[in-house]
């Protein structure tokens, strides 16, 4: 899920960057200081905290529309190393798991208006439990992987109904589908995909390109609701993904990155995949974009303060002003979701370090007021130097 | 007994001091009474005196916990009628009349046996036996003894027999080595490590001499405070520098002095080794007394609402030390030229602590209970652990009963919603506990697996009990008399209580108790921070987790304060070496010279700065 793993992509495509990369995540970053960090931030943030505690990692929380739980991803499932779907009820603290407990699951989405949630799942592979096996014996043995997303192919995107508990098959394409969010209407979900690698014939190039970043082939597709009408509206190459709906459902904001995968910015277009419009350029990894519910602003995670160090940013939603920083933490701080009213900020951060420092969900209060003003008094975009 | 007189003011001052404290964020400022205030003002009052452990002060206080108890229904354990639980413990040591005989070798001519005496030519180290010893002499230069499992040579006693020999050694650690090869010897150079590793070679005796080239250079050692009941198998004590000359004189070589040895001595070359001192006959006869007190627990608890308890390890334990430094006359007071001697009130440490045990008892006590819930309040912690380590040899309820214990260790001081709960690697049920207990209390959490910490939560980890420990950091006031119960932070107090009593209402509701989980102890620093010579006045920040030394803040008029330190700056470099956390600073103040000034490299928001720091002499 790229919602979450940036880092993976790139890496692979650059033989040698995997470690860095992947520290990035792992790891308290660099730069950014603690102490003066605090008052910073509060200037957006306060009551900055944990919210979860069990696992090796966990994040990615989506609101559900009535703003009292949230839907998360967490690797804290016995017998299973791999991320698990649960929901987090936040007036009672409880937390129950989702998905099925196989396979590997990301990116998940409460469906407004219905008692429907999407994930992405690998479960119906049969070697599902033999991979887990193998991912727990590898643990065991006391080496560490380094973090990769290795976008299994068998990855297909699932609509959990909370009152059967049935699991619906949206996609089967073979290549991974995930990164997929409804709309505010709930009729429509849009989504990345990597089937683009395997329903024609590559070329030579674009073979060894598949087998060193298949994420070179994810493009933006736009489906109903109930996985009918699945439609491109990408054809850039480079890893297209992380796609979300504005906040009234007229747009598409996302995260595209270049050929090579170094650099990312975040777009805006309309659901016809036309009026394709760039919203950042700080020429390094800008992603994980969602709209303030307001409309007036997106939240975004870029490393533009040093390859390690991811950090929060908003952008007016139209791109034309120079980003503002809102994060000013050790450690990596990436995929910030606004609650439906605005007034609150769930992300996944490494900033707690020890037990945390693979990433776990935090949340905060979020100050809107104090984010317009900064959007009002921010100077006009600025391109990045050429190096 | 009760409190009339504190209850009646606690009931007045909940109103008048809300409205003057500080909101916390997203409270209603409201003039509600608070859970915590009454007893935090009760316990840190002047009456309790500072509640030195034994005293008169720590009666009070127990008396106060005792009314308090009874009030929400709490009894004393089962089968006894007291709710105090008392306990012995050394109050103090001093020097009895030591004295150290010099004999003539024999058949050596002219010669008049030698006698010294306390204080200013010898004095008993304050663990030693009280035993005499008679014995030839080996200098063993420093007595320092690596151990293999850090892969660093060196072992003063390689090439020397020491059995049945009285052994002197040089104190601190070679004055001249690399701050590298310092850093690590002097974590084997504390005197109780230098004599259990004479002891362990077979000596029956250890003598400790100041070298020429050392601070205290010559003098004899004072007698440090030391809780230990018995001796430590060892007779140990300390010379002078005219008494080493005379025993150096014995051997009739002008090459071999004390100044010579410890100069060959002194770049940490492992190969430079002692020598017997054959010439040299010493009779030491320590006397050390040791003033016994009793102090007591105070232990109670709630019996299980279910009538008959049917689960596993029936118990859940939680705790607090209601112990404090009395005046602060045992060498752990923080206290400023101007302050020392003053009731040392204690109202973070641990009145608050003390206190959240009380509301979280009340809680549970109004609440249906599937195990008994037994309330712990201890004393000596102060002076090392004390009495939760007698409860642990000796415990009232089988420790293999307990599904947990919970400890509160300073928890009055909060700041911008941080709560630090330690121990959380006991067992690997805490992190769902604390995630959902969290999610509604909403604070900002560090989760420090660790729990061999500096509270009574060491104790029950050592006993295997799944344990937690909520702290809320350190600050300007710790172990001074200014720690007054004006400065507790009572809403976030509330808060933990709310907490906490969640969390402990989880357990006393398990069906299958908490596993414990051994967390593996962190390189064992062995001497401690005996090698740490030099006072720098600076106060770290353990609750926050920063790349560097944060600081909580300065002692005035330290040599921090001096430098222009300040809270919220963050220690980067010392003289060098990079400080990347709390112990890389303690090495390298290991290494430090007093009076020597040193570059020292900090962040304050977010800006690199540089000062020089004149460290000053640690008494």
């Amino acid at each position: 899920m790229i919602r979450a793993r940036v880092g993976t992509g790139v890496s692979l495509a650059v033989a040698g960057t995997l470690a860095v990369l992947t520290a990035a995540v792992a790891q308290p970053g660099a730069g950014g200081s603690a102490a003066g960090a605090g008052a910073q931030e509060r200037d957006f943030l306060s009551r900055v905290r944990r919210l979860t505690v069990e696992g090796r990692r966990s994040g990615e929380g989506y609101w559900s529309p009535d703003g009292r739980r949230l839907v998360f991803q967490s690797e804290r499932e016995p017998g299973n190393p791999f991320y698990q779907i649960y929901v987090l009820d936040m007036t009672s603290g409880d937390i129950s798991r989702i998905s099925n407990g196989l396979g590997k699951t990301t990116c998940a989405f409460f469906r407004p208006n219905s008692d429907q949630i999407l994930f992405s799942s690998t479960h119906h592979d049969p070697r599902s439990k033999q991979l887990q096996d193998e991912e727990l014996a590898f643990r065991a043995s006391g080496k560490e992987r380094r973090y990769s997303w290795d976008y299994d192919t068998e990855t297909d995107i699932y609509a959990y109904s909370e009152k059967t508990g049935d699991l619906t098959r949206l996609t089967t394409a073979k290549g991974y589908d995930a990164e997929a969010s409804y709309s505010p209407d709930g009729q429509w979900i849009v989504l990345s995909s990597m089937r683009d690698a395997y329903n024609r014939t590559l070329t030579a190039g674009e073979q060894k390109q598949l087998e060193t970043d298949p994420s070179y082939f994810a493009e933006i597709y736009l489906m109903k609701a109930d996985g009918s009408g699945q439609t491109r509206l990408t054809t850039t190459p480079g890893y297209d993904g992380g796609p979300f709906f504005n906040h009234d459902g007229s747009r598409i904001v996302w995260r595209r990155f270049d050929e090579n995968g170094l650099i990312a910015n975040v777009w805006s277009m309309k659901l016809d995949g036309s009026d394709q419009t760039q919203i950042t350029d700080f020429g390094s990894m800008s992603w994980a974009p969602y709209e303030h519910p307001s409309g007036s602003y997106i939240i975004f995670a870029s490393n533009k303060l040093g390859f390690e160090n991811f950090e929060l940013f908003i952008v007016d939603s139209a791109g034309t002003k120079e980003p503002v920083r809102v994060t000013y933490t050790d450690g990596f701080d990436g995929l910030p979701v606004p609650s439906p009213d605005g007034r609150q900020l769930a992300w996944t951060s490494a900033r707690s370090g020890g037990s945390g420092s693979a990433g776990q969900l935090f949340l905060a209060q979020w100050n809107h007021e104090k984010a317009l003003e900064a959007i009002r008094t921010a100077p006009p975009r600025q391109s990045p130097k050429k190096p | 007994m009760t409190y009339p007189h504190v209850r009646h003011v606690a009931a007045a001052l909940p109103l008048v001091l809300s409205l003057l404290a500080t909101p916390g964020w997203g409270q209603p400022v409201a003039a509600v009474a608070t859970r915590t205030r009454a007893h935090v003002t009760a316990l840190a009052s002047d009456r309790t005196d500072g509640r030195m452990s034994g005293s008169p002060g720590e009666q009070a206080a127990g008396d106060y916990l005792i009314a308090q108890l009874q009030r929400i229904g709490a009894r004393p354990l089962p089968g006894r009628s007291d709710f105090r639980a008392p306990f012995e413990f050394t109050a103090g040591t001093k020097d009895g009349g030591t004295t150290l005989t010099l004999e003539c070798a024999a058949g050596r001519a002219g010669c008049a046996p030698r006698r010294f005496a306390v204080d200013r030519d010898v004095r008993a180290l304050s663990f030693s036996d009280n035993v005499e010893v008679t014995a030839d002499l080996v200098f063993a230069g420093y007595g320092i003894v690596v151990p293999e499992s850090q892969n660093f040579g060196y072992d003063s006693y390689a090439t020397l027999d020491v059995k049945d020999k009285i052994v002197l050694v040089l104190r601190y650690f070679p004055e001249d080595a690399d701050p590298q090869t310092k850093a690590i010897l002097t974590r084997y150079s504390d005197l109780r490590y230098k004599a259990m590793a004479a002891r362990q070679r077979g000596a029956k005796g250890l003598l400790v001499v100041t070298g020429p080239n050392s601070p205290n250079a010559g003098e004899t050692i004072p007698m440090s405070f030391d809780t230990a009941l018995s001796g430590s198998g060892i007779a140990a004590a300390s010379i002078s520098a005219p008494v080493a000359d005379a025993i150096f004189g014995s051997l009739g070589d002008a090459s071999k002095t004390l100044a010579a040895a410890q100069r060959a001595l002194d770049s940490a070359n492992p190969h430079v080794a002692g020598f017997a001192i054959p010439t040299a006959t010493v009779r030491l006869t320590p006397v050390v007394t040791r003033e016994t007190r009793t102090a007591s627990n105070i232990l109670a608890y709630l019996p299980a609402s279910t009538g008959t308890v049917s689960v596993a390890r029936p118990w859940v334990a939680i705790g607090a030390h209601y112990d404090h430094l009395g005046h602060g006359d045992h060498g752990n007071s923080l206290a400023t030229k101007d302050d020392a001697g003053k009731i040392h009130h204690g109202a973070d440490d641990n009145a608050s602590g003390t206190s959240a045990v009380l509301a979280v008892g009340e809680i549970l006590s109004q609440a249906t209970r599937k195990r008994n819930v037994l309330l712990q309040f201890w004393s000596g912690e102060e002076l090392g652990l004390l009495g939760s380590a007698a409860y642990v040899n000796r415990p009232a309820v089988a420790l293999d009963q307990l599904a947990a214990y919970i400890n509160f260790d300073m928890v009055g001081r909060m700041q911008d919603n941080k709560l630090t709960v330690q121990a959380t690697g006991t067992s690997d049920a805490w992190g769902r506990v604390i995630e959902q207990a969290n999610i509604a209390a909403g604070f900002d959490l560090l989760l420090q697996p660790d729990p061999y910490q500096p509270t009574d939560v060491a104790s029950f980890n050592q006993a295997g009990v799944p344990c937690l420990n909520f702290f809320t950091g350190t600050h300007v006031d710790y172990h001074k008399p200014s720690d007054t119960a004006d400065k507790i932070n009572y809403e976030d107090l509330d808060r933990i209580v709310e907490f906490a009593a969640t969390i402990a209402r989880r357990i006393v509701d398990l069906e299958t108790a908490p596993t414990f989980t051994k967390v593996e102890q962190q390189a064992d620093p062995g001497g401690g921070r005996a090698g740490v010579r030099v006072f720098t006045g600076t106060i770290p920040d353990y609750s926050t987790e920063v790349k560097g030394l944060l600081l909580s803040g300065v002692i005035g008029g330290g040599p921090a304060d001096a430098a222009g330190l300040q809270k919220g700056d963050i220690i980067v470099e010392i003289a060098g070496q990079a400080i990347t956390n709390s112990y890389d600073y303690t090495y390298a103040l290991e290494t430090l010279k007093i009076g020597v000034g040193i570059n020292v490299a900090f962040t304050r928001n977010g800006e690199r700065k540089q000062t020089t720091l004149t460290p000053g002499a640690r008494k």
